[in-house]
């Protein structure tokens, strides 16, 4: 047998030589030019900062200090406050979206098959429009002198020189905007798969159509919900345009934070500590997502 | 299916979803018409201020190459990496070691732009320090921008792939083709939609991005988003600004569409499904 | 459905000899265990058995798509071991087809004659030839998107034999067609196969597709062949339980212990020819001798050997006539499928045709004599 083995070997060896030939540039590429720059930020967390806010030894936990609020003058709950506005502003855009979500996906749902892939594109198309230019678009529209703003002048909500932006308001609509196909394109492509046997059969049993919606097509639809969730969440917690073009000082997000850090005031590891937070809060998300999934019983999105 | 009262229902909270998703845009259009100062109605003023401003043309150029660039190597590095992924990796592995290119595919994906573009300006400016090489400027904008165009031409080359019958390999080579052979007579004709799409989708990513383009760009390489975020912060909103904007949202628009129609024609939107459900 | 004329020749064009092709899947137990193999220039050989036996690894080492790990496999007496898939003289159609979806049906089929650099015109008229001979030249422009089940299968048969290949290997080509298309289809290929004189090997589960169409068969299970040789062979004299069960129904009972010809079963005891009359071989062969019964081998009858009668009419003297009871009839057309129950608790399955000698048909309750004729009776391994 020893030399069947042998012919395995080579065959195997061939196997990964091709392999390495075709995928390794790529894989490489990805290694070299993020995970090895990512490692970096991470490790520069654990230095002092010079002057120049360069990171220098020793080493030294006070970024993270920095990162709880601790700093020569006392504790300020700046950061604690930035953290949680930025949580409840990706949480406020996801729920936006999810709820805007079901009717236009069971819309294009209710829609000939033919016309489907159409109207799924002009949901997805603003997203490829650059992201300066679709973020900036909205101050024209919720902008000081803009229509939507004198409207709501004279509804009271806001007094004449103040805009709906910038401003939290602006914030969360634009999240909502920008991530808004995110939550779509999962959600219509686990809702494509119901299986309408299940609501016609749920027909007799509940009496109204909100029940029978909650019990018949929400469960089926919730995979596709819960990536969706993952989608919008996780990159509304971190965005850095949309709340520095639409946020305005007073709604300062933690991707803000993180990139004042390395361009007006720069104190690189300050800003390195403050993006490991948001990458663990972010982590602890996903991990807790994965487990609800598994919970709920979601099936994995098709992957490599 | 649905009963015609919940149709209406959600035609009625659709439509004027659709008409919400493009009003910014076409505000943006509408704003671009402005009269020239010190005049009224609407006229191409600011399109033709556009025209005659070096700085403008210069960032659209540098915009130009590197969308072009970053999303031609990107395509060759994905499609090399889709195909060797979907023909040469053992699926009968398992474990961590198995996973690890998928790992590798998806942190792009996954990992924050803001996080992507710090660390690369980080990773740059030491490789700069200690060796001279790599300053930031468009040769570092273009290694970022393949970077996170890579994976999603990977994925959609490798759904093409993984969508075929997998016989055809060996069809081929039973029919006499060695490997060169069915790479060019069976691999790229097939896979060639794929291909496009994904340089399509690599150019389409390459000029949306803004955040990542930020950090990595150097003091001579201003290309158009960021031209446009630094005139808003200089002097608000201006009929320039929305020209290019507009510019920008209707050729995007308008490549969206071609390619659609055309693959369409093609494929029957396969090919779009594959893009819709990574972008 | 006779041998070929010609003796075995293992280095005759189109002739295979396969020794000790083993192949192991890493991990796994072998998918190919050790197989040796003689396949004959010109015949149609089936390589039958249940999904998972191997066949279709043996199948794709001798097109070259997978390496033994052990064993040498002769094509016309050539060693293959060296020579990839792309220059073997063998084709392949599989069982999805694996039609070209960027290439209509007269550029699928002109692919292989391509990639050998045949030139337009000399191909354009080989491909021709072939679409003709297959009927399918109205589709010539078609896309395989575009085709039913049925053409495919004719486009992908085309495809290999246009060609010219020494062996042609059939991968369940006609598993995804419909019950009447794959009748059809089946004597098609055979006509083909005959008209050509290529040899054809084709790997199926179906035993039924088995029988129609070789002129050998090997039954194969877990990475082993169980049994090679005619189809009438292998079905009147199957060497093991495994084969008996799978080529046809059988009813089996284990051999407790013998004394001479008289086998000792839980039917009680039981006559054994001893020797085998191949009645239905062309031209008669002289009966066969075979060995005694001997514990540890089973005692195997096929259902339509077994002879049933009215229980007050049944014939007196007669060896293996055991008496029992109807308990279940299934009218299947041309014949009848009977379940008996023996007085002593056994039961039997049994066929009757229903044609005009038949002299009547049974109904569940009806008290029978059936009848073991103990030439009928087959000794098997297990």
């Amino acid at each position: 047998m020893s030399a069947a083995k042998t012919e395995v070997e080579y065959e195997a060896g061939r196997q990964r030589l091709r392999l390495l030939s075709t995928a390794g540039p790529g894989l490489g590429w990805i290694v070299l030019f993020l995970l090895v720059p990512s490692a970096v930020l991470l490790g520069i967390a654990f230095f002092s900062a010079d002057d120049y806010g360069a990171p220098v030894l020793p080493l030294s936990v006070q970024p993270f200090q920095q990162v709880a609020g601790f700093s020569l003058l006392g504790w300020d709950s700046g950061n604690i406050v930035i953290f949680l506005r930025s949580l409840q502003q990706a949480g406020i855009a996801t729920l936006v979206s999810a709820v805007l979500s079901y009717p236009l996906v069971f819309f294009i749902l209710s829609r000939p098959a033919s016309i489907r892939p159409l109207l799924l594109l002009f949901i997805v198309l603003p997203s490829w429009t650059n992201q300066v230019v679709r973020t900036y678009a909205w101050l024209e529209l919720l902008g000081p002198d803009a229509p939507v703003t004198w409207i709501a002048h004279h509804l009271g909500i806001v007094p004449p020189y103040l805009g709906l932006a910038p401003g939290s308001f602006a914030v969360t609509t634009g999240l909502a905007y920008n991530y808004l196909p995110y939550m779509i394109v999962p959600l219509y492509a686990s809702a494509e798969k119901l299986d309408w046997t299940l609501v016609e059969a749920g027909r007799d049993l509940y009496a109204s159509g909100v029940k029978l919606f909650w019990h018949t097509v929400f469960p089926q639809t919730v995979p596709g919900l819960l990536s969706g969730v993952i989608f919008v969440a996780i990159p509304a917690f971190g965005d850095y345009i949309v709340p520095q073009l639409l946020g305005g000082d007073k709604a300062l997000m933690i991707g803000s934070l993180i990139a004042n850090q390395f361009t007006e005031t720069p104190d690189w590891p300050y800003g390195a500590a403050l993006t490991i937070i948001m990458l663990v809060l972010t982590g602890l998300g996903l991990i807790g997502f994965r487990i609800l999934t598994k919970k709920i019983g979601g099936g994995e999105e098709a992957a490599i | 299916m649905i009963p015609r009262s919940v149709r209406y229902l959600l035609s009625g909270i659709s439509w004027p979803v659709y008409i919400l998703l493009y009003t910014p845009l076409a505000l943006v259009a509408y704003y671009s018409f402005a009269p020239a100062p010190n005049q009224m109605g609407h006229s191409l003023h600011a399109y033709g201020v556009l025209f005659h401003d070096a700085e403008v043309l210069t960032a659209l150029q540098r915009s130009l190459l590197l969308a072009f660039f970053s999303a031609t190597i990107s395509t060759m590095l994905g499609t090399l990496l889709g195909y060797g992924l979907c023909r040469f990796r053992n699926r009968r592995a398992k474990g961590v070691l198995a996973n690890i290119p998928s790992l590798i595919i998806y942190t792009p994906i996954i990992m924050p732009s803001l996080v992507f573009g710090i660390s690369e300006l980080i990773f740059f400016n030491f490789v700069h320090t200690y060796t001279g090489l790599l300053a930031a400027g468009l040769q570092t904008m273009i290694i970022a921008h393949i970077t996170f165009q890579v994976p999603y031409v990977t994925l959609t080359v490798f759904a093409r792939l993984a969508g075929l019958d997998p016989y055809l390999f060996d069809a081929s080579h039973d029919l006499y083709a060695d490997g060169i052979k069915s790479f060019i007579h069976l691999i790229i004709p097939v896979v060639q939609p794929a291909i496009i799409g994904g340089f399509l989708l690599g150019i389409t990513l390459s000029i949306d991005d803004f955040t990542i383009s930020f950090f990595t760009a150097g003091p001579g390489s201003v290309t158009l988003p960021i031209y446009i975020y630094s005139a808003i912060a200089r002097k608000g909103i201006t009929p320039e600004v929305n020209a290019i904007g507009t510019l920008m949202i209707g050729s995007i628009i308008a490549l969206a569409l071609i390619h659609f129609f055309i693959t369409r024609h093609r494929e029957r939107g396969s090919q779009f499904a594959a893009r819709g459900n990574i972008t | 459905m006779t041998l070929p004329a010609a003796p075995p020749l293992t280095a005759a064009r189109g002739a295979i000899s396969l020794s000790g092709i083993t192949r192991i899947f890493a991990g796994h137990i072998p998918a190919v265990d050790h197989i040796d193999l003689d396949i004959h220039a010109g015949e149609f050989f089936t390589l039958l058995g249940p999904s998972g036996c191997g066949k279709t690894t043996l199948l794709r080492m001798i097109a070259g798509f997978e390496t033994p790990d052990a064993g040498r496999i002769l094509i016309s007496g050539r060693e293959m071991q060296e020579v990839p898939a792309f220059k073997r003289a063998v084709n392949t159609v599989f069982q999805s087809y694996a039609l070209f979806p960027h290439l209509n049906v007269e550029q699928n089929i002109g692919f292989g004659l391509k990639m050998q650099g045949v030139k337009t015109p000399e191909r354009k008229k080989r491909v021709d030839a072939i679409m003709e001979l297959m009927q399918i030249g109205q589709f010539a422009t078609r896309s395989a998107a575009q085709l039913s089940g049925g053409q495919r299968q004719r486009v992908a048969l085309a495809r290999a034999l246009v060609n010219e290949p020494e062996v042609v290997l059939l991968d369940e080509p006609l598993s995804a067609l419909d019950a009447k298309l794959r009748a059809e289809l089946q004597i098609e290929l055979l006509r083909m196969q005959k008209r050509l004189g290529m040899t054809f090997i084709f790997v199926t589960h179906d035993q039924h597709e088995a029988l129609v169409m070789s002129d050998r068969i090997a039954v194969m299970s877990k990475g082993k062949i169980q049994q090679v040789g005619p189809v009438l062979d292998v079905y009147e004299k199957p060497q093991n339980v495994f084969v008996a069960e799978f080529l046809g129904l059988s009813n089996i009972w284990p051999i407790l212990s013998a004394q001479g010809q008289t086998a000792q079963t839980a039917l009680g005891p039981l006559e054994v020819a001893d020797v085998h009359l191949a009645r239905l071989c062309a031209p008669p062969q002289a009966p066969e001798a075979v060995p005694p019964p001997t514990p540890g081998r089973l005692a195997m009858i096929r259902p339509e050997k077994i002879w049933i009668y009215n229980d007050a009419a049944a014939p007196t003297g007669r060896p293996n006539m055991f008496p029992g009871t109807i308990r279940e009839a299934i009218y299947m057309g041309a014949s009848t499928q009977y379940r008996i129950e023996l007085h002593c608790g056994q039961f039997v399955l049994a066929y009757d045709t229903n044609n005009q000698a038949a002299e009547r048909s049974w109904r569940p309750g009806e008290n029978v004599a059936v009848e073991l004729k103990p030439e009928n009776i087959m000794l098997v391994e297990p």
